[in-house]
């Protein structure tokens, strides 16, 4: 005869675990964008025919466009638990590699942009790759490798252009990419649409999504489950290079030469906009949804300064006290979910 | 959860302080939208890069200039010298509907597309100091004769080292046209003066850092350069902290702009000369040029400000007054 | 009758230590050994030994009667034996279910099971049924694993290596941690898996759970198998006793 304390009901299967509401409430992401709305709304109140402008709204879209493609691969290696600090400079060489082979290849056309848009994943992948290995097979940490390439890639940059911008994209990037419009969204909106739906398929219904929440989780059980998680993370950090890659491109188009001095702040603000977003940097936890909930927030926040004429030093500030913010919530979070609120 | 209800209310609540405290305007709504209305008399002025003296000048000169003919002027700037941090600064004063805009573009190619959208919205652009490929949009364009003060900044290095000898061009990035064309007037003037030898230009992307390390490395590898021309405000500060390091003596290093740390610098004797721009000549005509184009007068298209030369000698004349402010 | 699962004379050395000293070890289908000794016995490197995770200087292991050779712990899974370790090696954020078939995710059929999409129901029904079959106290397959107590986890990791073990299941020590109600739940957990078949080997600590719920308890002293006892026959004295050497000159039936 069993004499185990039986649960009085059968056990629950079932994904919409709790109420509607209490979901909700569960989800960091939900969190995060109830702060993007309240932000918005504060400067729909106080600046109601310049901020609330459809042209505005699309501005702000058209800009975070080439971010949100840098973030959906930053989603993926943060919540291994690794970072990728290399994506800035990779879009800088991927777009210099990219405009110098359209430019030895001449012409302003679709095909001789398709090959641009090759060669630049292609350059993205690459380097992508060499910090997978570099991380799963090398042993190095994630910081360290990818602050290494971050050099790296920079200095290549560097050394193929002499210093010097390509300034040759060919028009139809420009025109169509860069600035077009499709049914009146921004065609780079579009694009990172496009990526960031298919990143959140895989993330959260793919075996290849679960695999890296269980690498982020526990690494050492995922190997003795038998993962390959070598090989995972190669194909991670490979995705992140993937994408930076494209985002060179997209960069291309969107501004017309290769910005080699610049993008010196991108990786630091896609990664503060993941972890504002609700991804934790010890790995395990995050959404896209919420990666792109909070890569709107510094966006907007910039915006709407610029509207009602803060002076910039206060954006930045505003920022860094969101991000320690939300990775504060975050923490209280956690703490209450392992004091076992057990079910 | 309730913790999260806390952080959200505090930071509506600090953007909301944040706003009413700091906002320098309020929102035109009397009249509708069109940025032309002559009820706006806002204007906008978008810094090449944020903290740096040669703008902050700039800016009181437009400021009181504004306040003279009755604006008021609401300043912006990325935190880098870079297209991609500017590009939505502007990007949002477009949306903030000005009657006019005066900008220093950080890129000739990536911002000619914010800009030409900023004038198609009705916004009068004014360039100060740098350009773009094609300025036709906007109504003025207003910078130092960079090629000349280039020249005049060889000409210092060769009145105190008659005798010739290396020189070194540090500057910031290629693709500036101001720089561009100080490098240009530096190098043609060189060129055409045998007893001198150009080693030819260093970019030092706008960081004194940068700049100190290529300066000490070039002095290892040629340790008889007589002189140095910095192109603008951070590469000068960071040649004379070159030249500290590598331990050179008699170097003469003409700067170009003329911030409180190259003027103490001119003051210490690190650097021998300074080309000052006069920025806030630019911002002031800046403002007289969109005025000009808001209220139907004959706009200037386009025009070359002066400079003066600072040395240890004029400092306390007509040299000090040309110095560039922190604070207006 | 061969034992299912043997070890004749397996030695090891770790520098100057003889970690195991022509150990025996053996265990049948359908019952629970209990492994036990004190610390520094050689219980841990007994069982890394049998599951793969470690290579032996002689001796030689046996299962059904024939000799096999583990290169690595997938090989010894393949042969349907599977350990739980002391740190149940569960990722704590993802669910029960999840867990529970990680590693071996049940696919859609189709296109979509070989681009990646994955059954959960199916994992979720599976999940839920193998907790109820084996009496945890599971109570929910789609909560965070790292919010459960640590019964319930217990029970996941016990779980998800019985799905996948047919033949040997080894415990490491899976009541260290646990309170009085939830380690009587795994010891019923323990008994269950047993009566499906399966051998099971318990490396424990506590006497009292061992005599509870062991068939048979295999004692293992400065690396060599000292005696074995018929638990029903044997007393708590007696297993200290030969766990520290004072009833060494008594040799137990082999």
């Amino acid at each position: 005869m069993s004499t185990i304390t039986k649960p009085a009901q059968a056990i629950e299967t079932s994904s919409s675990h709790g109420s509607f509401l209490e979901r909700l409430k569960a989800m960091q992401s939900v969190w995060i964008l109830g702060v993007l709305i309240v932000i918005f709304g504060a400067f729909a109140v106080l600046s109601p025919t310049q901020f609330l402008t459809t042209g505005n709204i699309t501005n702000i879209m058209q800009n975070v466009s080439i971010w949100a493609v840098i973030a959906v691969g930053m989603t993926f290696v943060i919540i291994t638990s690794g970072i990728d600090l290399s994506v800035g400079s990779v879009l800088v060489v991927s777009s210099v590699v990219s405009a110098k082979t359209m430019e030895a290849l001449g012409g302003e056309g679709w095909g001789v942009a398709l090959v641009g848009l090759l060669v630049a994943v292609v350059v993205g992948l690459l380097w992508g790759i060499l910090n997978g290995f570099l991380v799963a097979k090398a042993h190095v940490p994630p910081l360290i490798v990818t602050l290494g390439t971050l050099s790296v890639a920079l200095g290549i940059a560097q050394i193929i252009t002499g210093g010097l911008d390509i300034r040759s994209a060919p028009t139809v990037l420009q025109d169509s990419i860069g600035y077009g419009r499709i049914a009146g969204i921004p065609a780079i909106s579009l694009i990172a649409l496009v990526v960031v739906i298919l990143g959140g398929i895989g993330l959260h219904k793919t075996k290849f999504g679960r695999y890296t929440y269980a690498i982020g989780s526990n690494e050492t059980s995922a190997r003795r489950v038998g993962i390959g998680v070598d090989r995972k993370l190669v194909q991670i950090y490979a995705l992140s290079g993937f994408l930076a890659g494209l985002a060179g491109l997209l960069s291309l188009a969107q501004f017309g030469t290769t910005t080699i001095a610049g993008q010196s702040l991108t990786n630091l603000n896609v990664i503060a906009a993941v972890v504002i977003g609700g991804t934790s940097i010890f790995g395990g936890l995050g959404s896209m949804f919420g990666s792109m909930v909070g890569l709107f927030i510094p966006a907007t926040l910039q915006s709407g300064f610029v509207i009602i004429g803060v002076s910039p030093y206060w954006q930045t500030v505003a920022v860094g006290a969101i991000l320690i913010a939300a990775v504060y919530v975050d923490q209280q979070r956690r703490a209450a979910a392992s004091r076992g609120k057990g079910v | 959860m309730r913790n999260t209800i806390k952080v959200a209310a505090l930071s509506a609540t600090a953007v909301l302080a944040l706003a009413a405290c700091s906002s320098g305007k309020t929102d035109d709504t009397s009249t509708a939208g069109s940025s032309g209305a002559s009820g706006n008399k806002n204007i906008a002025f978008v810094q090449g890069v944020a903290g740096d003296e040669f703008y902050i000048t700039m800016e009181c000169g437009i400021k009181a200039k504004a306040a003279e003919l009755g604006y008021t002027v609401t300043t912006q700037g990325p935190q880098k010298f870079d297209p991609t941090l500017q590009k939505p600064i502007v990007d949002s004063v477009t949306a903030s509907k000005p009657a006019a805009m005066l900008i220093a573009p950080t890129d000739v190619t990536a911002m000619q597309a914010p800009l030409e959208q900023a004038a198609k919205a009705g916004i009068k652009v004014v360039l100060v100091d740098t350009t773009v490929n094609d300025p036709s949009f906007a109504v003025s364009q207003i910078s130092s004769d960079n090629v000349g003060g280039g020249a005049a900044a060889f000409e210092a290095i060769k009145a105190a080292k008659p005798g010739g000898g290396k020189v070194l061009v540090i500057s910031t990035d290629p693709g500036v046209s101001t720089v561009d064309a100080r490098v240009k007037g530096f190098s043609d003037a060189a060129a055409k003066d045998s007893t001198f030898k150009d080693l030819g230009v260093q970019y030092s992307h706008n960081d004194p850092a940068t700049a100190a390390n290529l300066v000490s490395s070039a002095l290892q590898k040629d340790p008889d350069i007589v002189g140095i021309f910095a192109t603008n405000l951070f590469s000068a500060e960071g040649s004379a902290t070159g030249v500290r390091q590598a331990g050179a003596k008699d170097v003469t290093i003409v700067g170009f702009d003329a911030g409180p740390n190259q003027i103490k610098a001119l003051q210490d004797g690190t650097v021998q000369a300074l080309v000052a721009q006069q920025p806030s000549t630019i911002g002031s005509d800046g403002i007289e040029q969109a005025d000009a184009a808001l209220t139907g007068k004959t706009v200037n298209p386009k025009i070359q400000t002066g400079f003066t030369i600072i040395t240890k000698d004029n400092l306390s004349g007509e040299g000090g007054q040309a110095a560039y402010k922190s604070t207006c | 009758m061969s034992a299912l699962f043997e070890a004749r004379g397996l030695s090891r050395r770790f520098g100057r230590v003889q970690a195991l000293d022509k150990a025996d070890f053996d265990v049948n289908a359908g019952e629970v050994v209990a492994l036990i000794g004190d610390n520094g016995a050689g219980k841990s490197t007994l069982v890394k030994a049998l599951t793969g995770n470690l290579d032996v200087d002689e001796g030689e292991i046996l299962f059904e009667g024939e000799p096999v050779h583990f290169a690595t712990p997938h090989e010894a899974s393949a042969l349907g034996i599977e350990v739980v370790h002391q740190d149940l090696a569960l990722a704590p954020h993802l669910d029960a279910a999840q867990n529970m078939f990680l590693g071996r995710e049940l696919m859609r059929a189709g296109v979509a099971g070989r681009l990646g999409f994955m059954d959960n129901s199916a994992m979720r029904t599976k999940a839920a049924a193998a907790f109820t079959e084996l009496g945890s106290a599971v109570r929910s397959v789609v909560v965070p694993v790292g919010t459960m107590s640590g019964g319930q986890k217990q029970s996941v990791a016990i779980a998800r290596s019985v799905a996948w073990a047919n033949q040997v299941l080894f415990l490491d020590e899976p009541t260290a941690a646990l309170g009085v109600v939830q380690t009587h739940n795994v010891m019923e957990t323990i008994k269950r898996v047993r009566d499906r078949g399966l051998a099971v080997v318990l490396i424990s600590h506590s006497m009292p759970h061992v005599l509870e719920v062991a068939d048979r308890v295999q004692v293992l002293r400065l690396g060599r198998r000292v005696a074995t006892y018929q638990a029903a026959d044997t007393s708590v004295e007696q297993l200290v006793g030969a766990m520290t050497g004072a009833l060494d000159r008594k040799e137990g039936a082999a």
